[in-house]
């Protein structure tokens, strides 16, 4: 096939492992890079979008992307939760993995500019924000206030400890944590991720929030903003669901009328309310 | 528009059998069913034979399919990626209005759209297809009210209308064209086109009362499908009612949900199958982790009816996504096939 260099969706780029970074318990992070060198250098994503990733024996999965769109290594952090990811964190330094994509229409920056910015994750939730807070911290002039909500269930799942460590060095990037349960040697916040909102004071006006996490921290959460006064459309959500093709076709990841891998991920709140699904 | 005699009919399939791999409805002497298959020459094909039991759906999106073969072997830590792509050339023959209407369908659901689906195109760029106009409706059809028969109007490369002692031959594409010439018809005369027209109405009036009442309620009902305006009774008692088999949507013809799953051999390769899935299937929404956001059936079992009436479905295919072969009927054992569930929510509205 492959008629006038038309790229075929159906079928994966071949990339291999350079590095592999344990994030905090049954999450690593993956460090890739195509085979083919003119694929590694055109590879171009934007924030909020997701590839196929194919373990080879095991199956392919939907995985979003935490790297930026810009200077950034590509990588993947995955969560050890199913046959895919298990096979995945069997892997090695050297071993080779399939990629096809990016898919889906990612975060709408074009239409963000001069606002504040709100993210407000829960435990791995963090990981398909990465990409978009780490392009918001590179254009920083372009925004207002930029505040990050985080969530875990004890101090060792909090992902990406050292990027937030990084980041704070930046000029106007607040961020303000909590856990649910406290080990003895935690002195920050104790308590659910949407009294955070309080605390930070987060501004509605001009303000759009991302947020993304398990279902029950996104309605608590959503709540709060909503009775702070955010408008429905303010609030970002990336969504979650089983898929197959990535590309339209399987029709397993459809909410509502719409499809997660071509219409999603990245939902408004507006959006969600009219889909008639649960979350 | 030509003419071929009745008895001369067979040898547009014979013609065709000699580039094609031939398909068309068979009746199975043992079950007496007709099954739209594989034929070696004309004579087992049945122009005769009711609506296949099967669509003809098997033929451009197979049940299981290999679509990529790969072999990843860890000591070298080499990777070889094989696409798999059908090379067949297929004819349809005898192919029945709403069974085109439901390949039409897949068409734009698959290649129209904006991610062509390659696997797909290539089973379907290479199709002959040879219409059958319907002139009589069958037990439980209903074209009539989602505008796909009894006769065929696009998307065949020839289509063939009983009349009398002749069938009209009637070529939509260049392929057809060429067929015609090559097998030398007689051109009919516009008296024809009359002759033509009167068999399909003749045949749109043979339909039950109930399919012609049924009409305009298809449209009302897709109006409050679209609109989400129907009561959770509805799809709570659609969903007591279903048994979560999913034989309406293996027999639909424009069902086309599939499930991929990489299937090892013994000699260490992989295959990458494509098989056809259910929305009703529990499985079919359940995340890694067991979330699943469809758990009750009939949060799953309504989104069938949504894909087949629903106006943001129905973009996608550019017509309604059902076609009205009424099988979903015949195959369902909890009695909530399309047209019923067309019935309970009318009752709904009148009530």
């Amino acid at each position: 096939m492959c008629e006038n260099d038309k790229k075929v969706v159906t079928i994966p780029e071949v990339a291999t492992i350079v590095e592999i970074k344990d994030e905090i318990q049954d999450v690593k992070t993956f460090y890739l890079k195509f085979d083919n060198p003119d694929i590694d250098k055109n590879f171009k994503i934007k924030s909020g979008q997701f590839v196929m990733l194919t373990v080879f024996g095991a199956g392919e999965s939907a995985i979003s992307l935490p790297p930026s769109p810009e200077n950034d290594r590509f990588h993947l952090s995955v969560k050890r939760v199913g046959k895919v990811t298990d096979a995945l964190h069997k892997l090695e330094v050297g071993d080779k993995v399939g990629i096809r994509g990016p898919f889906g229409n990612g975060f709408p920056f074009e239409e963000l500019k001069g606002k504040n910015l709100i993210y407000v994750a829960g435990g791995i939730g963090l990981i398909p924000l990465r990409s978009s807070i780490v392009h918001a911290l590179q254009h920083r002039e372009d925004f207002g206030r930029i505040i990050v909500l985080l969530g875990a269930r004890t101090p060792a799942d909090l992902m990406y400890q050292y990027n937030i460590e990084e980041w704070l060095k930046i000029e106007g990037f607040e961020c303000y944590v909590t856990v649910d349960q406290a080990t003895p040697d935690w002195k920050g916040e104790t308590g659910f991720v949407h009294y955070l909102i309080e605390k930070a004071n987060v501004p509605v006006e001009n303000s759009v929030a991302f947020v993304c996490g398990p279902p029950i921290m996104f309605n608590s959460v959503i709540g709060e903003l909503m009775k702070r006064g955010m408008k429905d459309d303010a609030i970002l959500s990336t969504l979650e669901r089983h898929m197959k093709c990535g590309i339209g076709k399987c029709q397993h990841c459809s909410i509502g009328r719409t499809l997660v891998c071509t219409d999603g991920p990245v939902y408004s709140f507006k959006q969600i309310k009219t889909l008639g699904e649960q979350i | 528009m030509y003419l071929i005699e009745k008895s001369k009919v067979m040898t547009i399939a014979d013609e065709l059998a000699k580039e094609y791999e031939l398909y068309g409805p068979v009746v199975d002497k043992a079950a007496g069913q007709v099954f739209f298959d594989r034929v070696e020459g004309s004579g087992d094909i049945s122009l005769m034979a009711e609506i296949p039991a099967l669509p003809p759906k098997a033929t451009v999106f197979p049940q299981i399919e290999s679509i990529m073969k790969y072999k990843y072997d860890r000591e070298t830590k080499n990777a070889v990626i094989e696409p798999v792509f059908s090379e067949a050339k297929k004819a349809l023959f005898g192919l029945r209005p709403c069974d085109l209407a439901g390949i039409i369908c897949l068409d734009r659901f698959f290649i129209g759209q904006e991610f062509v689906d390659d696997v797909y195109l290539e089973h379907r760029k290479r199709m002959f297809i040879v219409t059958n106009t319907c002139v009589v409706p069958f037990k439980q059809c209903f074209c009539v009210c989602t505008d796909s028969g009894p006769d065929a109007d696009e998307g065949y490369d020839l289509n063939l209308t009983e009349a009398g002692e002749f069938y009209l031959v009637e070529s939509g594409s260049e392929k057809g064209a060429a067929m015609i010439e090559k097998l030398g018809l007689a051109k009919a005369g516009d008296e024809y086109r009359k002759i033509k027209k009167d068999v399909v109405d003749k045949s749109i009036s043979l339909f039950e009362d109930l399919t012609t009442d049924n009409k305009a309620w298809i449209s009302r009902v897709m109006n409050r499908i679209t609109t989400g305006f129907i009561k959770d009774d509805v799809w709570e008692y659609v969903g007591k009612q279903c048994f979560e088999c999913g034989a309406c949507t293996f027999v639909c013809p424009s069902c086309s949900c599939f499930n991929i799953e990489d299937h090892n051999r013994f000699d260490k390769s992989t295959d990458r199958l494509r098989t056809w899935d259910s929305c009703s299937f529990e499985g079919y929404t359940n995340m890694a982790g067991d979330h699943n956001p469809r758990k009750p059936v009939e949060d799953r079992r309504n989104k069938r009816f949504f894909c087949k009436l629903s106006y943001s479905q129905s973009k996608k295919y550019l017509r309604p996504g059902c076609v009205g072969c009424g099988r979903c009927q015949w195959v369902c054992p909890g009695d909530i096939g399309l047209p019923n569930v067309v019935t309970y929510i009318r009752r709904e509205i009148t009530e």
